[in-house]
C-alpha cells in the first residue's frame, strides 16, 4: 500500500492546477528543449532532440532507452512537476482573474496560448510539423464522423467518399487559381491571393462534400442501421470509380504539385473551428434531437422532432466537415489519388471514433490523437505495429464497449476553470 | 520491494552510463542512407524484396570496412522505415528520414502512389532520392532532386508495339487493363497510341478495362477472342495476371500473350502455373540465363535468401549502387549534410553509362534513366527466358 499512497501524494498536487497551469507548464518544457534541448540531448548521449517524446528512437536503439527516458523527465516532467508544487497558487489566481472575463474571449486567450506552445513544440522538427498537421487533420475527420455515428447512431460508411469529394474540389479551385501546373496550365491569379483563397476552396469543397452526401441521405433515410451501412459504402466506391473515370482529375494517376497553403496555423485555426461549430452542433436544439432520433426515432417523430429534415441536416453537416478535412489534407501531401480514399483509410477513421468514444468530441479528439501518436511511435515495430494496436482495440472493446471517453459533453467552462484553493 | 526498486534503480543508471558514453569515445561521421520500403501493407513483398536487398549491400560496404570518400573511410548505416504502402505515411516517414535522421539520400518509395508525394518532400528539402520502382513521370518530373532507377511507360508501351508487329508481323491487337489503377492504365494508353501509329487507326480491335479487385473476366475475354485480335497484351499485375490469363485460354484464346514489367515477379508463375508458358513481357533484367554482375547478383541473393530475386530486388539494388557511386565520387565528406546532399545530386546528374544488374545507365536532365529493357519469355518449365534486349 505504502508506493500506492507515495504515488498519491506526489501527484495530489496536479489535481490543484488548472488548465492554464498544464499549459504553462508545457511552454517552459517547450522552451526548454528549444533553449537548450540539443545540449542536453548530447550530454544524455542522444544523437538528436527526440521527436516523439522518445519513443522512435527508444525502439530503434533500446539502449538509447535510459537516455531517451532522462531526457523525457528532464525535459517535460520536471518542469510539469515544478509548475504543478510551486505555482498553482499564482496561476489559479490569474486564471480566475481570466475566468472573469467573457467565455469566448478567454477561449481565445487560451487557443493562442496553446498554439505558441504547439508552434515552438513543433518548430524543432518538421517531422513533428507533419504528424501534427495529419493528426489535426483526423481530429477533424472523427469529430465529423462521430456527429453521424455517435450522436446519430446511423452506421455511415462513406466518410472517405466525402473527403475525396472535399479533397478533390479544393485541390481543383486551388490548381486553376493559385498554381501552374499541367492539368489545368497557367494560374489565374497571383500567388500573393493564395492564402486568401485557400478558405474558400476549403469551404467549396466541404459544400461539394454535403451536396454528395445528399445523394446518400435522400434515398437511404427511408431505411436505417445495416442497409444505411451498405448504401453509404456504396457510395464510397462511387465516388473513388468516379474520380478514377475522370481523366480531368487525373483519374487514376491522381493529382498533384498543389501550392503549400496547409501550414500549422491554417490547420490549428480549422481544426479549433471545427471543434467549436461541432460541439456547439451537437449541444444545440438540432443536437438533441438527432440523440431524440439516435434512442427512438418513433418517439422523437411524436415529440414534433422533424426525423427526415433532423437526420439529413446532420448529415450533411458532418459530410462539410469531412470535405473541409479532406481539401487540408490534399494541401498537407500536396497530392492525392482516389487509392488513398478507400477502405483503409475508412478504417482508420472508425478506430478513432470507437476508440476514443461515441457521442463525445472529447472522445474524438482524444481517439485521433492517440491513434496517430500510437501508429507514429509504434512504426518501427513494422508488421508488429498492426498487431499492438488491433488488440489495443480488442481490449477497449471489450472493456469499454463504447469507447474510451464516451457520452461525456465537451464543456469548455468547466475545462478552463481555475482550481479551488486547497 | 525495496530491493527490487533498488536493483531496477541500478540496471537504469548502469544502462544510462553505457549509453552516455558515446559522446565519450568521440562521434565519427557516419554516412546514413534511408529506405522507404512498403513492409507492411498491400504490397509487403516489395517491402520485404527492399529491405532484404539493401541488407546484402549494407553487407558488402561492411565487409570493405565503410565507404570511400577521397581517400577515407566512412561507416554507412541504413535507415530503413515503413511506409505501409500509404502516401501519408511516406510523406511521414521520408521527413523524419531527412530532418531527424539526416540521410544523405533516400531510396524508395517504390510504387508511384508513395513516391510522388514523397518526391516532393525530398525535392522541397533538398535531399536527393531514388525511387527504384516508380514509373510514373510525375515522379521526377520538375524535380531535380528526384531519380528514378526504372525506364517509364512512355518507353516501356511502345517498345512492346514495336516488337509485336516486328517480331512476329501482328496488325491487332487486344488489350485489357484495370482502368482504376494508375500503372496498367498508362501503360495502355501509350501501347494502344504506338499500336494505332504503327498499324493503322482501330487497329487495337478490342480495347477493354475492369476494376481493381474484379476476379471475373469472361465478359471482356469473350469480346477479345471474338474480336479477331492476333495478340493480347495485359499490363496487370501477377495476382491479376494469373487470373486473366487462365480465363482467356479456357475461353479458347490460343495466341500468344504480352505481359508488362509487373509480370516479373516470382508468383507469376507459382499462381499462374502452365497457362502462361509461352507468353512475353517486358522487364527489367532475366533472371534465367543471366551473365556477369547479373548472375553474381542473382546467385548470391538466391543464396542468402532462398529464392530468385525480382525486378524490385534488381533495381534497388541498382538504386544503390547508383547512391554508392555519387558518394563516392564526394571530393570530401564534410559532414555538413546540407551542402554534401547537393553534391551527391549533381554527382548523381552526372552519372553516365553505370553498368548495374539490369544494364547499363545514364540519367537524362529530368533524372529518369536511359536504359534497355528486355523482353522475357516463359519457357515450357516455367522459367524467364531471356528473349531479346531492345534499347531507346
Amino acid at each position: 500500500m505504502k508506493p500506492i499512497i507515495r504515488f498519491k501524494k506526489f501527484f495530489r498536487f496536479f489535481s490543484a492546477m488548472p488548465a492554464l497551469g498544464w499549459l504553462f507548464g508545457f511552454l517552459t518544457a517547450v522552451i526548454i528543449e528549444y533553449l537548450i534541448g540539443d545540449n542536453i540531448a548530447w550530454m544524455l548521449g542522444l544523437p538528436k532532440i527526440p521527436a516523439l517524446f522518445g519513443f522512435l528512437i527508444m525502439l530503434k536503439k533500446p539502449l538509447l532507452i535510459p537516455g531517451a527516458s532522462a531526457y523525457i523527465i528532464i525535459v517535460y516532467l520536471l518542469p510539469l512537476t515544478l509548475t504543478a508544487r510551486f505555482c498553482s497558487g499564482t496561476i489559479n489566481k490569474i486564471a480566475a482573474k481570466l475566468y472573469k472575463l467573457p467565455t469566448p474571449v478567454y477561449t481565445v486567450l487560451y487557443l493562442i496560448f496553446l498554439y505558441i506552445i504547439i508552434d515552438i513544440w513543433a518548430g524543432i522538427s518538421d517531422y513533428r510539423i507533419v504528424t501534427i498537421k495529419l493528426t489535426f487533420i483526423a481530429i477533424i475527420l472523427t469529430l465529423s464522423l462521430n456527429v453521424i455515428n455517435g450522436y446519430m447512431g446511423e452506421f455511415s460508411c462513406s466518410h472517405t467518399g466525402f473527403m475525396a469529394l472535399g479533397a478533390y474540389t479544393a485541390s481543383t479551385v486551388t490548381l486553376i487559381l493559385c498554381a501552374n501546373d499541367k492539368l489545368f496550365g497557367e494560374a489565374l491569379l497571383p500567388s500573393y491571393l493564395a492564402p486568401f483563397l485557400f478558405p474558400i476552396a476549403l469551404i467549396a469543397g466541404g459544400i461539394i462534400a454535403a451536396i454528395g452526401s445528399l445523394l446518400v441521405a435522400i434515398p437511404s433515410f427511408r431505411t436505417r442501421g445495416d442497409y444505411l451501412a451498405i448504401i453509404s459504402l456504396a457510395f464510397m466506391f462511387i465516388v473513388k470509380s468516379l474520380i478514377e473515370n475522370l481523366e480531368v482529375l487525373g483519374g487514376a494517376r491522381g493529382m498533384g504539385s498543389q501550392p503549400h497553403l496547409a501550414n500549422l496555423p491554417t490547420v490549428f485555426i480549422w481544426t479549433a473551428l471545427s471543434i467549436w461549430i461541432i460541439n456547439n452542433f451537437v449541444t444545440s436544439i438540432i443536437g438533441k434531437a438527432t440523440n431524440a432520433v439516435r434512442d427512438n426515432e418513433t418517439a422523437a417523430n411524436a415529440m414534433t422532432v422533424n426525423t427526415r429534415k433532423t437526420k439529413i441536416v446532420t448529415f450533411m453537416f458532418a459530410a462539410f466537415w469531412a470535405g473541409i478535412a479532406g481539401g487540408l489534407f490534399a494541401h498537407v501531401l500536396c497530392y492525392v489519388n482516389p487509392g488513398t480514399f478507400g477502405i483503409k483509410k475508412l478504417a482508420e477513421i472508425f478506430t478513432m471514433v470507437y476508440f476514443g468514444g461515441l457521442n463525445s468530441v472529447v472522445g474524438s479528439i482524444i481517439g485521433a490523437i492517440s491513434f496517430n501518436l500510437a501508429s507514429e511511435a509504434l512504426r518501427p515495430l513494422e508488421l508488429f505495429k498492426w498487431i499492438i494496436i488491433p488488440v489495443i482495440m480488442i481490449l477497449i472493446m471489450i472493456y469499454k464497449p463504447t469507447g474510451l471517453v464516451a457520452f461525456k459533453e465537451f464543456n469548455i467552462k468547466k475545462i478552463l476553470a481555475p482550481k479551488g484553493d486547497k | 520491494m525495496k530491493k527490487l526498486s533498488l536493483i531496477l534503480t541500478a540496471i537504469f543508471f548502469a544502462l544510462f552510463v553505457l549509453s552516455t558514453s558515446g559522446w565519450c569515445w568521440g562521434k565519427k561521421k557516419t554516412i546514413k542512407i534511408g529506405i522507404n520500403a512498403p513492409i507492411t501493407g498491400d504490397i509487403p513483398k516489395v517491402g520485404e524484396n527492399t529491405k532484404n536487398t539493401a541488407k546484402m549491400w549494407l553487407e558488402d560496404i561492411e565487409k570493405a570496412g565503410g565507404i570511400e570518400i577521397a581517400g577515407e573511410k566512412y561507416p554507412v548505416e541504413i535507415i530503413v522505415e515503413d511506409n505501409e504502402a500509404q502516401a501519408e505515411s511516406a510523406v511521414k516517414t521520408n521527413t523524419k528520414m531527412i530532418t531527424e535522421d539526416e540521410v544523405i539520400i533516400v531510396i524508395g518509395p517504390q510504387s508511384s502512389k508513395q513516391a510522388i508525394p514523397a518526391g516532393g518532400v525530398a525535392n522541397s528539402y533538398a535531399t536527393p532520392m531514388i525511387s527504384p520502382w516508380s514509373t510514373n513521370p510525375d515522379t521526377t518530373k520538375d524535380r531535380p532532386y528526384v531519380f528514378r532507377g526504372c525506364f517509364l511507360d512512355p518507353f516501356q508501351g511502345p517498345m512492346l508495339a514495336n516488337f509485336a508487329k516486328n517480331e512476329f508481323g501482328y496488325t491487332k491487337a487486344a488489350v485489357l487493363y484495370d482502368v482504376a489503377s494508375d500503372y496498367p492504365k498508362g501503360l495502355a494508353e501509350y501501347f494502344k497510341q504506338s499500336w494505332e501509329k504503327n498499324n493503322g487507326e482501330g487497329s487495337v480491335v478490342s480495347y477493354e478495362s475492369f476494376t481493381t479487385k474484379d476476379a471475373d473476366f469472361s465478359s471482356q475475354l469473350t469480346k477479345i477472342v471474338n474480336s479477331g485480335a492476333e495478340v493480347l497484351f495485359v499490363p496487370q499485375y501477377y495476382n491479376e495476371v494469373a487470373l486473366i490469363v487462365k480465363q482467356a485460354r479456357e475461353l479458347g484464346w490460343k495466341k500468344p500473350i504480352l505481359g508488362s514489367d509487373s509480370w516479373g515477379s516470382s508468383e507469376t508463375i507459382t499462381l499462374c502455373g502452365s497457362d502462361c508458358y509461352g507468353a512475353f513481357f517486358s522487364t527489367h533484367y532475366a533472371a534465367a540465363g543471366a551473365e556477369g554482375i547479373t548472375k553474381e547478383f542473382i546467385d548470391r541473393y538466391k543464396e542468402k535468401y532462398g529464392y530468385v530475386p525480382d525486378d524490385v530486388c534488381a533495381l534497388t539494388w541498382d538504386s544503390l549502387k547508383l547512391a554508392q557511386n555519387a558518394i563516392e565520387s564526394l571530393t570530401e565528406f564534410s559532414g555538413d549534410i546540407k551542402k554534401d546532399r547537393v553534391k551527391v545530386k549533381n554527382n548523381l546528374a552526372k552519372i553516365k553509362n553505370f553498368e548495374g544488374v539490369t544494364g547499363n545507365m545514364s540519367f537524362t536532365s529530368d533524372g529518369d534513366p536511359v536504359k534497355c529493357a528486355v523482353i522475357v519469355k516463359i519457357s515450357d518449365t516455367g522459367e524467364f527466358r531471356f528473349y531479346k534486349s531492345v534499347c531507346p
